[in-house]
């Protein structure tokens, strides 16, 4: 179990554990895989091509992936800058820029402005833009809203150029991430890592109740029932977060009936958000408010207040994303069996869907004056050798696929047996991004009432569709 | 040229002008020129990315606001804010400062401890507060659970119908102390004089309270209250960190739809004219109070 001075510094504790712990870890006793070919893509977009580690030869492992050189470099001493706004990856980022800079290019340096949120981050970046700066050079941005609002007012370079030098390098990163980031048909931004939203549980919890991880909905409610029955509350569901937790059931819904498309449709106003299916979404969000699944009141709790009831012991499950992972583990006490678990089918023989998320991802201003430096640090930073140190010690998943090997150099410093697991949803991953804000901001509040049964779903759609229309023709298509 | 009785009204007044220039230009360049240009964005569109304005659209963004349900639930939010808030904060503060105002042997203690709210910071004080309204382990509820009341346990912060009430609550425990430190100070400069011939008059401490310590402090009281109102008015940070303006809408205050606007929805020229009429109202709040003030028959200048 984790001590708090491996919670703080994961990758010293780790770097000297053994193979043998790491086997009791059961993460590293399945078969080698090997490294996915380019055939194996495709199958990664199914789900499940996330290879399992490779067993760990004797030796300390290295990272397998190459460092490539970039095409381009600094003809002398070059500063690019760089604005993100999550606090957390600025070391990985730090330490990836470093050994760029050692192997391949000492004239070219970062620096990286960490605001304190996306909100902060969003007011500079967009001030900066709109006033015509050639900083920051590379922009971290949020997909959906922010995505479409640099892309569509000409403020950010595309990959297109970037992908035709480099095919290979667009290989490296999944396909329904890229999709999440194409507007007017080119890729405006690409992730750094992937997030998914699962279900966390207390496998400690549910064995002593004799508990089975639920597979439909059906299970779900009688595995609700059984914990109420018992006086603990089943799901812990941080709604009041932000704006965009309380959309996560309509969101898993779609996803469950494969109609992630046909939302992306009405969020371009080419289809109504009163059709049946997107109207269903929103009935599944009130049965499932008064379905006495959720812990009370959950648009009154915070993302820090569903982990401390989750981690008592109070709930069973934690709705949630893969980025929570270390606040988490953080939490728990060292007794606590903590698992994970995709989302159940919410109609019968359908998938069980994983939303993912891509997270951070990174563009280059169009006013920039080293677009094609900021690019390669871009690379640098995403491409085949940094996604693996960059999701090293982080835990969040990769923006593609990578080896058994590298799952296995990355285990050594990693103390998470959950992580391959993660690895092994993403692929599966549903789209979870609106693009069109005012369409956003109605769902968000639409959600809020259905959440509250202050709006029936009906009445919600159709506010959904007033705002839609309201918008009018969109400046703006998904690739 | 100018004249020579120019030159020496110029050469009077030119150090004058030397000592309030560099605070004219200051107020100029941050005050007056952004309300000028808010109010001359507020009437054009513009989705704040690109580098050019969008066109003129004359008053449309105000015309779009007058029609807007949630600008009208912000007002009324943010009026209630007010009208619930301003006279909790300058009550309880005058309260209070009444009672520190006697010889108490814990006098300095309570001072200080009804003033820490106010040099709290504020994120410290909503996520303190989130935690005691957290709806099922929350301080609040678990103690109205402890005592027998646990049916009066309640999402407060979840629930549109108490969000609103949960948040002003938050709000009168920050600035108490701040009102309370006013009026003391208030208190304590009171002419004595007046205070001693109303209790060789025989004025219990009721009628000394009500009769005369309350007339004599009540340019005191409208200052506290014109600075609680305009605080009221202007709410953003509790209300953005605690709720973000939900559930649906039922926190939404002007201030943070302003924000909403021009930083979510990319409404600049609306979010600009939700500006000026925040100003406006606060402008002329001011100006009602003075003028007030102003009009008091007695001891009416603050």
């Amino acid at each position: 179990m984790s001590t708090a001075t491996d919670r703080r510094q994961p990758h010293l504790a780790l770097r000297a554990m053994s193979r043998r712990k790491l086997l009791r870890l059961g993460v590293l006793s399945v078969a080698a895989s090997p490294l996915l070919p380019r055939g194996g893509r495709a199958a990664a977009q199914t789900g499940g091509a996330q290879p399992a580690p490779t067993k760990t030869p004797t030796g300390e492992l290295k990272n397998p992936a190459e460092f490539k050189s970039p095409r381009v470099k600094a003809s002398g001493p070059t500063t690019i800058s760089f604005w993100q706004y999550v606090g957390f990856h600025v070391d990985v980022q730090k330490f990836i820029a470093e050994e760029y800079k050692k192997r391949h290019d000492p004239n070219l340096s970062l620096e990286i402005t960490a605001y304190p949120g996306l909100n902060e981050q969003r007011v500079g970046v967009k001030s900066a833009l709109a006033a015509q700066s050639s900083t920051p050079d590379i922009i971290a941005i949020e997909p959906g809203a922010y995505a479409v609002d640099v892309s569509t007012s000409g403020s950010v370079l595309d990959f297109t150029k970037v992908f035709a030098e480099d095919p290979e390098y667009k290989r490296g990163l999944w396909p329904n991430a890229l999709e999440l980031l194409t507007i007017n048909g080119a890729v405006v931004s690409v992730p750094a890592v992937t997030n998914t939203v699962i279900v966390y549980y207390n496998r400690g919890l549910f064995q002593q109740h004799g508990l089975e991880v639920p597979t439909t909905l059906e299970d779900l409610k009688k595995v609700g029932a059984a914990l109420n029955a018992k006086g603990i509350m089943p799901i812990a569901y941080p709604a009041g977060q932000d704006r965009n937790f309380p959309i996560f059931p309509y969101y898993t819904y779609l996803g469950g009936i494969k109609a992630d498309k046909l939302m992306r449709e009405a969020d371009l106003g080419l289809k109504r958000w009163t059709s049946p299916e997107l109207v269903a979404g929103a009935e599944f969000v009130e049965m499932m408010a008064k379905s006495g699944l959720y812990a009370k009141g959950p648009l009154g709790i915070k993302e820090p207040d569903a982990i401390q009831i989750f981690a008592t012991g109070k709930s069973a499950m934690f709705w949630g994303g893969q980025w929570m992972r270390r606040s988490i583990r953080a939490a728990l006490p060292p007794s606590f069996d903590l698992g994970i678990f995709p989302f159940p089918a919410v109609v019968a023989g359908g998938p069980r869907p994983v939303l993912s998320s891509v997270g951070i991802t990174l563009t280059v201003n169009a006013r920039s004056k080293y677009p094609d430096l900021a690019f390669e640090m871009i690379k640098a930073l995403t491409g085949a050798w940094g996604k693996i140190e960059y999701t090293r010690n982080l835990g969040l998943s990769p923006n593609g696929p990578i080896s058994a090997d590298a799952i296995a150099y990355q285990m050594q410093s990693l103390k998470d047996p959950l992580y391959p697991e993660f690895l092994k949803l993403q692929p599966t991953g549903t789209t979870r991004v609106i693009f069109t804000p005012a369409v956003e901001e109605a769902m968000t509040q639409g959600m809020q009432a259905l959440i509250t049964t202050q709006k029936t779903p009906k009445a919600v759609m159709e506010s959904v569709e007033a705002a839609s229309q309201k918008v009018g023709t969109r400046r703006f298509r998904t690739g | 040229m100018l004249s020579p009785a120019a030159r020496r009204r110029w050469r009077r007044h030119a150090a004058g002008y030397a000592f309030t220039g560099p605070a004219l230009v200051v107020l100029a360049a941050f005050l007056l020129y952004p309300i000028g240009y808010s109010v001359s964005l507020s009437l054009h569109d513009w989705d704040g990315y690109t580098p050019r304005w969008g066109p003129f659209v004359g008053l449309e963004n105000y015309r779009a606001l007058a029609g807007d349900e949630v600008f009208w639930r912000a007002t009324m939010n943010s009026v209630a804010f007010v009208v619930v808030r301003t006279p909790l904060e300058v009550g309880f503060g005058f309260l209070l400062a009444l009672l520190l105002n006697r010889r108490l042997v814990v006098r300095s203690l309570l001072r200080t401890l009804f003033f820490v709210p106010v040099v709290m910071s504020l994120i410290v004080v909503t996520i303190i507060f989130q935690r005691v309204f957290e709806p099922n382990t929350g301080l609040l509820n678990t103690f109205l659970r402890a005592i027998g009341l646990g049916a009066w346990a309640h999402p407060w912060l979840g629930d549109p119908a108490t969000a609103l009430g949960a948040v002003i609550a938050v709000s009168v425990w920050k600035n108490v102390g701040f009102s309370l430190v006013i009026l003391l100070a208030g208190l304590q400069g009171l002419p004595q004089d007046v205070v001693e011939a109303a209790r060789v008059d025989g004025a219990n401490a009721w009628q000394l309270t009500l009769r005369v310590i309350t007339p004599l402090m009540r340019p005191i009281l409208a200052l506290t209250a014109l600075l609680s109102i305009i605080g009221g008015l202007k709410v953003f940070d509790l209300v953005f960190i605690m709720t973000r303006g939900g559930p649906t809408y039922s926190t939404e205050v002007l201030a943070t739809m302003l924000y909403r606007e021009a930083f979510e929805l990319n409404h600049m020229g609306v979010a600009s004219a939700i500006a000026v009429i925040l100003v406006t109202l606060v402008l002329s709040i001011a100006r009602a109070q003075t003028f007030v003030l102003d009009e008091a028959p007695e001891g009416g200048k603050a």
